[in-house]
């Protein structure tokens, strides 16, 4: 082959290749050139982020492991700790929307467990297109499918999701997968950084196949047309195995029989054996012959570039060896020594007595190009999309109840039931509510607290403003915890953007995390894991850019608010900070309206209503409140009503920046939170506790109607009914 | 203290939630693992939990129902013993014979998580003796309960519908969510009850099933 050939079958540029040649001194041969090719890629080496990612807030008191491992890990007191993190599996899942999707699951399962946390809940964030999109029916059957598939057979519970629908993915969705583990007092939390001369390298799990071979540099590209060519990329999961892999990982490790573990994702064992032996300042001498194969016609490099599922490396004292096995072998999975781990720093892969690569593992990975912005240049961010604040920010509605009931009937509005109904949200029997409430909470077994999984960003937020929408993605989720009664306590995502080669992405990209450090920073609650998943396009159309987060909160009481009303006669009330007010997405889809706003998120300002907020839900016996969120403050109450109770509502004091009545009902202000308490409870608030909080009264619960001045009167229960309206617009779903 | 056996095979997941229920009723629970029979004498009670036992591969419990512990969880039941399967349990119970039909797919062909509203036909004097009415989650693909014409007038004659829908999730026969055997020491329902201990859950019926 020559070296054009070479480049484009690797997915190597001609700078790579030259920064390559000066690491080895001499040109790349043999398998080094698929060494190179899975751990330079984008998914793998995070070339076009890392410079930005190093800048984001990452650490606090609570983080007792941030970037650089598995997952983050932080301390919630009282000997509990949380392993979390999430990840994207965007290409696959486009392609064969069930595996990829129940891959992603499986995949971002094994990066909880291999830290040493019994995986405890998931999470899912989902973008499709519209739903008349060439395909779209198929894929959200199928991703739903996978992920169903997966998480209900491994036995960790789905608790939380959210599900977006929008034209820029319709050739490219997102399927962007959250867990959770939990480290119960007492018990270790492992790392993958290897160490121990004569310590053996073990590999356990399922046997190696063919199929996910090269399925990292499958993700760092663009998609064109020929996606069935790239099906055999696609990795195939067995959620059985990986519920053994579980459950023998967690032995060993409890029984001390570990040094130091990783799963094996992405690139597969050229990834975990080359970070591994990085991390840890050793190196490996690893004879491919050991791997178990389920074809042994396999070459190398197909063994080193499989991405079969359910398989971890783990390294261990030659002593422990046969327990190991006997813990395995006990639970079905293969447990074989592959390699030795060796003082001088050099990764030495052999087979059939020949030895195909010796090589100093820095140089793929602490050495992988980092691209700065002389390579990936992008321009300091200018607001975009803003009107003057006497401006209107959406066309006047004629018909408030109409424009209501077709908020509630939207596809982007209307419930998931069909979604969560397939998911088990209670096997481990600590789910508290389940996947209708706008939060996942699960009961902390030993210290009997609540812990709350979100997910955040608003893709019509990013449309407006990259830097607004990167805020946001962090804001708003943490207000939904304290509106809860949750503190928000760390945070991991999922940054999904186009081509990182064009200028404009990679501006978009700058200040989106930019803003989303600025934000984390003021709250005190840092990003400490994540992933990245560049070249989101198809045919060069790139997706909204979607930084998709993951919070997590902490409230001491499994009791709290629900998100409905549940009695009558209570004092229904608005607690605002209002900083920017937006038109909104329903106008942008419906009356071809770019989204617009006026006013900007201060970082600062809106951490202090945060801890306003959340006192004041803890302190007045809140019974149930509310997020004003998407389609406006109408539709916010609305679904406040979907468990039969209705309310009187006046708007005349309800908000500082929306002037109109058709504004103050479907644009939005940033941040109002509905909530109701008590009118005794309410008489005793002392605003001045309060000092981040405009408290204004908007009237009383009650009812079987949801009444809004003298222009909304609407039953519950024709509520209830426009808002299941899936079927509508999936009938082709079974 | 009242010594529960809980089994386990490969793929079980709703192990650890049953092993908890019992330490809340204050029984013993010990692990009773696939591969291995236990003497029938050292248990009061055993419970098979729900999961995906052996992934499901081939159908739901038949590869569960031909392992070791089996053999001595049916000497167990014959021996008059109270025994509760619950949703795979089931399932695996009916592939040893040891309850009446079959589990399969629910109608609709789509997994299905929610809480249903049971109905008591006939009370099982060791689970759930004084429930009468009560509130449960399911999360199963495969519990629509099956069972021919003539077995079914059979059942229905000796009392061994156990519980039924009142709104049926799956295309249940006569909408039964669990059965007994004749003896009315073996017991088999797709719900739950585990998932329903405190009212923080979403609900505490499941309490008195234990």
């Amino acid at each position: 082959m020559s070296l054009e050939e070479n480049l484009k079958k690797y997915r190597i540029s001609k700078g790579e290749y030259g920064l390559i040649c000066d690491q080895l001194g001499r040109e790349p041969k043999g398998i080094e050139w698929a060494l190179y090719s899975a751990l330079w890629s984008e998914h793998c080496s995070y070339k076009s982020s890392k410079y930005h990612l190093k800048k984001l807030f990452s650490q606090s008191e609570r983080v007792l492991q941030s970037f650089g491992e598995n997952a983050g890990v932080i301390d919630l007191g009282q000997g509990e700790r949380v392993a979390f993190k999430m990840e994207s599996h965007n290409h696959p899942s486009f392609i064969e929307p069930y595996e990829g999707a129940a891959t992603g699951v499986g995949g971002i399962l094994r990066d909880i467990f291999t830290m040493g946390a019994r995986p405890v809940a998931l999470a899912n964030y989902l973008c499709f297109g519209e739903p008349e999109a060439d395909r779209m029916s198929t894929l959200v059957k199928g991703v739903v499918s996978g992920i169903s598939g997966y998480g209900n057979c491994v036995g960790v519970p789905n608790i939380s999701g959210q599900t977006e629908f929008h034209s820029s993915y319709n050739g490219n969705i997102l399927v962007n997968a959250f867990a959770l583990g939990l480290f119960r007092p007492g018990e270790k939390v492992f790392t993958s950084q290897a160490e121990g001369e004569g310590n053996l390298v073990v590999y356990v799990g399922a046997k190696t196949g063919r199929e996910g071979v090269h399925g990292a540099s499958m993700a760092s590209e663009s998609f064109d047309d020929d996606n069935e060519a790239k099906k055999p990329n696609v990795q195939i999961g067995d959620p059985f195995f990986e519920k053994l892999l579980i459950e023998s990982c967690i032995e060993v490790m409890e029984k001390g029989l570990v040094v130091a573990i990783q799963d094996m994702g992405a690139a597969g064992l050229t990834s975990s054996s080359f970070e591994m032996s990085s991390n840890g300042g050793v190196g490996f001498d690893i004879s491919l012959d050991e791997v178990p194969l389920r074809d042994s016609r396999m070459t190398p490099e197909e063994i080193l570039l499989s991405e079969s599922q359910e398989r971890m490396l783990l390294i261990c004292k030659p002593e422990n060896l046969q327990a190991i096995k006997d813990v395995f072998s006990r639970w079905n999975l293969d447990a074989t020594s592959i390699g030795k781990v060796t003082k001088e720093k050099r990764i030495k892969l052999s087979w059939r007595n020949e030895v195909l690569c010796d090589i100093d593992p820095d140089n793929l990975v602490d050495n992988a190009p980092l691209y700065g912005p002389e390579d990936r240049p992008f321009n300091a961010w200018v607001k975009t999309n803003r009107v003057g604040s006497k401006d209107a920010l959406i066309n006047e509605v004629k018909n408030y109840e109409l424009r209501l009931l077709k908020c509630l009937s939207d596809v982007r509005g209307c419930n998931r039931n069909w979604i969560f109904d397939q998911y088990d949200q209670r096997v481990g029997a600590q789910t508290i509510g389940d996947c209708s409430g706008d939060v996942g909470v699960i009961r902390l077994p030993d210290s009997e607290r609540a812990l709350s999984v979100v997910l955040g960003c608003r893709p019509y937020m990013m449309r407006l403003d990259s830097a607004e929408g990167g805020k946001d993605s962090i804001a708003y989720p943490s207000i939904e915890l304290a509106s809860l009664g949750f503190e928000p306590l760390a945070v991991t995502d999922c940054l999904n953007f186009g081509n990182p080669e064009k200028k404009e992405l990679m501006t978009e990209f700058v200040a989106s995390v930019q803003g989303m450090s600025e934000q984390c920073e003021a709250l005190k609650a840092p990003i400490i894991s994540g992933n990245v998943s560049l070249y989101n396009e198809t045919i060069e159309k790139n997706v909204t850019s979607t930084p998709s987060t993951g919070v997590v909160g902490l409230r001491d009481s499994v009791y709290g608010p629900s998100n409905t009303i549940k009695k009558e006669g209570q004092v229904i009330a608005l607690l605002s900070m209002e900083q920017l007010k937006v038109s909104g997405q329903y106008a942008e889809i419906h009356d071809n309206q770019p989204m617009k706003a006026c006013g900007e998120i201060n970082t600062a300002a809106t951490a202090g209503f945060v801890i306003d907020l959340r006192s004041f839900v803890l302190d007045n016996k809140v019974s149930s409140s509310k997020v004003v969120g998407k389609f406006g403050l109408a539709y916010t109450l609305a679904r406040m009503c979907m468990n039969g109770i209705g309310a009187t509502i006046s708007t005349d004091d309800s908000s500082k920046l929306l002037e109109s009545t058709t504004e103050k009902y479907f644009a939005e202000s940033l941040y109002q939170v509905v909530v109701c308490l008590s009118e005794d409870d309410f008489q005793k608030v002392n605003e001045d506790d309060y000092r981040n909080l405009e408290i204004v009264n908007l009237g009383k619960t009650g009812g079987s109607k949801l009444v809004i001045d003298d222009n909304i009167e609407l039953s519950t229960e024709k509520l209830i009914e426009a808002y299941k309206s899936w079927g509508e617009h999936f009938e082709t779903l079974a | 203290m009242k010594k529960v056996g809980v089994v386990r095979f490969l793929g079980t997941n709703c192990d650890r939630d049953i092993w908890q229920a019992c330490e809340t009723k204050g029984y013993q629970p010990e692990w009773l693992w696939h591969e291995d029979n236990f003497d029938i004498n050292n248990y009061e009670a055993v419970i098979i939990p729900g999961g995906f036992s052996y992934g499901d591969y081939l159908r739901c419990g038949a590869m569960a129902a031909k392992s070791p512990v089996m053999k001595s969880v049916v000497e167990f039941a014959e021996s008059g013993k109270p025994v509760l399967g619950i949703c795979n349990g089931f399932q695996i119970l009916c592939e040893v014979g040891l309850l009446p039909g079959a589990l399969v797919r629910n109608t609709k062909g789509m997994f299905v998580d929610k809480w249903i509203e049971l109905k008591t036909e006939n009370p099982c004097e060791h689970w759930g003796a004084s429930v009468k009415e009560s509130k449960l989650p399911i999360a199963h693909g495969e519990g629509r309960f099956h069972i021919e014409p003539d077995q079914l007038e059979k059942i229905k004659k000796s009392g061994q519908i156990w519980l039924t829908y009142k709104e049926n999730p799956n295309g249940s026969v006569e909408d039964i969510a669990g059965v007994l055997n004749e003896n009315k020491n073996v017991a088999g329902l797709m719900p739950h009850p585990e998932r329903a201990m405190f009212d923080w859950m979403g609900g505490n019926d499941g309490f008195s099933f234990f």
